[in-house]
């Protein structure tokens, strides 16, 4: 009998959890579920009020986004630029964030502060400087451009928080390498970077939805040639009305990726994100 | 041969950490360095092991000139004292790493790693993470890895610090053994006096970046060169008393009857270390102390201020005039307020330099 009442309110508290799990998450994902509904259905579907429920699923979309908008085009630039711009970040980043946090680097710490400065300047004012440059330097409209300016601006975010997560390594270990016969850059490539990998993975996907999402300078440093999803998915409102839609469809080929990746990363990504994944 | 420490110094900005350390570390020798924390332990092996650059200075290891050789080429191995075990990998992979650095054939890693691990009973355990294992477990893995690829020299940074008194007990004779069998040159850091009087050939104790006294134990503990090594080691430690050369000589102390049992030796010895003032000290070795009736010739009255009782022995804390020391004895009846002789042995007291 005594152990019965315990057991029942556990219970209790337990489904009380999951009810409130289950409305937090049907909060979060009713948006995206709104939108990949709305992105198969026919334009005559969308326009309903009250909305239907149920209707018969249609691709057109999808193809209007293909034939009207590009998007296929836009999807490979898009690819290119934050797959580049990604790359840059995570390599340049990491390696400076090394050296900030092992080496003896005279003034580092005001180093890592000028690093982060470059993200003080909101993206507007410095949008107009970045255009004249580009016409200047004839590297409008292309890749470089883009993949130059989303490269820079995600270093200063990858430098600093890997620069926590190496400093979350014990120095020991590393030490522990070279003396074991390692040499500065096989210790880093052996031993440091597997311990990294989680951190790397929580950091690689910020920098890459940053780069992906991006509207501002994507939308001025470009015409032609290096359109990405962003600004073709911005066609989608037109002049006179919006095309719901056709805005669902980008919407929902705009975050495919994103998700693909972070299923990709889900190992790594739950202990990236509580900092100091690798004591113990 | 060994290791050949010459004249190094090692400065953090205007900081002198270590200050001018000079020491030859024979073949095979297990040579301990002994501390209080923060004295420049850590930072004099550290140079020995390449992590750090000497500031001045030159450090010989097997006859070749390493100062400035990068940890890898110095055929040294290390513990340290939080064990620096690879945490993603497995115990096996983790002892196996050096030999895989060095591109072993597999089964001849495989063969050195289970004969390494089998001698540090450590074998059942080959396929957990370290953070599945005890402290002294993993201690033991990181000694496992240090010795798996027969290092001419061994490091060791406080190995046992993190370890509960028993264990510790334990690991002592058990690395002692291991190294001396296997013939390794050893530095042992520690701050633990009773770790390096168990464990070294010879101990360095250190103050403030400089070696105080480099002797084998017994000799730390019988003649400890400086008030600082008196001090430091024995528990309690070495009474001492402030004592003077006068001009026409004679020893004043401040417990003068301990002053006068200075032998003739003693007192040459005390007129070579004492200070340009002519102050030295006068040590005895709380066990050295013998409690006799009050008033028996040649003894110095003291009163009984407390007695502690620690079972095997007894220390009987006393006052003579007003200078405190301690007496071990085995078991008494003496109590507190008890007024009673003390006699040094001639033989048993000390001349003992002041710190610098
Ligand atoms: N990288 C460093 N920068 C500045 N000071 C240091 C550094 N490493 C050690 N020290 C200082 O040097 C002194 C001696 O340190 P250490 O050799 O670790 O002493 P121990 O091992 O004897 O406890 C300490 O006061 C410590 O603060
Ligand atoms: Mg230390």
């Amino acid at each position: 009998m005594a152990s019965q009442k315990p057991l029942l309110s556990r219970a209790v508290k337990l489904a009380a959890a999951y009810a409130l799990a289950l409305v937090a998450t049907a909060f979060f994902a009713f948006p995206v579920f709104w939108m990949a509904g709305s992105s198969v259905k026919s334009e005559l579907d969308i326009s309903q009020y009250p909305p239907v429920w149920s209707f018969t699923p249609t691709f057109e979309n999808y193809a209007k986004l293909a034939s009207e908008l590009d998007a296929f085009d836009a999807f490979v630039n898009s690819a290119v630029i934050v797959g580049l711009a990604t790359t840059l970040a995570m390599v340049c980043g990491t390696m400076a964030a090394y050296a900030l946090a092992r080496f003896d680097v005279k003034g580092k710490e005001i180093i890592a502060f000028e690093v982060l400065s470059i993200r003080m300047l909101p993206p507007i004012v410095s949008v107009i400087p970045m255009f004249i440059i580009a016409r200047a330097l004839g590297i409008f409209d292309t890749y470089w451009l883009l993949a130059a300016a989303y490269g820079l601006a995600g270093l200063p975010f990858v430098v600093w928080v890997m620069r926590v997560f190496i400093q979350d390594i014990p120095q020991s270990i590393e030490e522990a390498a070279m003396i074991d016969g390692c040499s500065r850059f096989q210790t880093f490539w052996r031993v440091t970077l597997p311990l990294l990998l989680p951190g790397l993975a929580a950091t690689m996907v910020i920098v890459f939805m940053f780069a992906w999402n991006e509207f501002l300078l994507a939308s001025m440093l470009t015409s032609q040639n290096a359109k990405t999803l962003p600004v073709i998915a911005a066609n989608a409102i037109k002049p006179k009305a919006i095309a719901w839609g056709l805005a669902s469809a980008a919407g929902v080929v705009m975050s495919l990726p994103v998700v693909v990746l972070v299923l990709m990363m889900q190992r790594y990504l739950v202990r990236g994100l509580t900092l100091g994944a690798v004591k113990g | 041969m060994g290791i050949e420490i010459k004249n190094i110094y090692k400065r953090f900005g205007s900081l002198t950490v270590v200050n001018g350390v000079s020491v030859d570390i024979a073949d095979g020798e297990f040579f301990v360095m002994l501390g209080p924390s923060g004295c420049g332990k850590t930072t004099t092996l550290r140079m020995v092991a390449g992590l750090e650059t000497a500031s001045e200075g030159q450090i010989f290891i097997n006859g070749r000139d390493m100062t400035h050789a990068e940890p890898r080429h110095r055929d040294i191995a290390m513990a340290f004292q939080d064990y620096g075990l690879y945490p993603n990998m497995t115990v096996f992979q983790n002892i196996e790493f050096p030999l895989k650095i060095r591109k072993l054939a597999p089964a001849e890693r495989r063969r050195k790693v289970e004969e390494t691990a089998g001698r540090l009973g450590i074998s059942d355990y080959l396929g957990r993470k370290p953070a599945q294992m005890s402290g002294g477990q993993r201690q033991r893995v990181s000694l496992a890895r240090a010795l798996v690829r027969n290092p001419k020299v061994f490091l060791m940074d406080e190995p046992l610090s993190n370890l509960d008194a028993k264990l510790r007990a334990v690991m002592r004779t058990e690395i002692k053994k291991l190294v001396t069998d296997l013939g390794i040159t050893t530095i042992y850091v520690t701050h633990d006096q009773i770790e390096a009087m168990s464990m070294a050939d010879r101990i360095a104790v250190m103050r403030k970046g400089d070696m105080v006294q480099v002797a084998p134990p017994l000799q730390v503990y019988d003649r400890p060169a400086t008030c600082f090594v008196a001090d430091f080691i024995g528990s309690p430690p070495m009474n001492l008393f402030k004592a003077e050369l006068a001009n026409n000589g004679r020893v004043v102390c401040q417990v003068q009857g301990f002053g006068d049992a200075l032998d003739d030796a003693e007192r040459e010895r005390a007129r070579a270390m004492a200070d340009r003032h002519g102050h030295f000290a006068v040590g005895i070795r709380p066990e050295h102390l013998q409690c006799v009736a009050a008033g028996t010739p040649g003894s110095v009255e003291g009163i009984v201020e407390l007695v502690e009782p620690l079972g095997q022995t007894t220390n009987i804390y006393l006052l003579s005039g007003d200078t405190k020391y301690v007496v071990v004895t085995d078991r008494t009846s003496l109590r507190a307020g008890d007024t009673i002789g003390v006699i040094a042995p001639g033989d048993k007291v000390r001349a003992v330099g002041l710190d610098r």
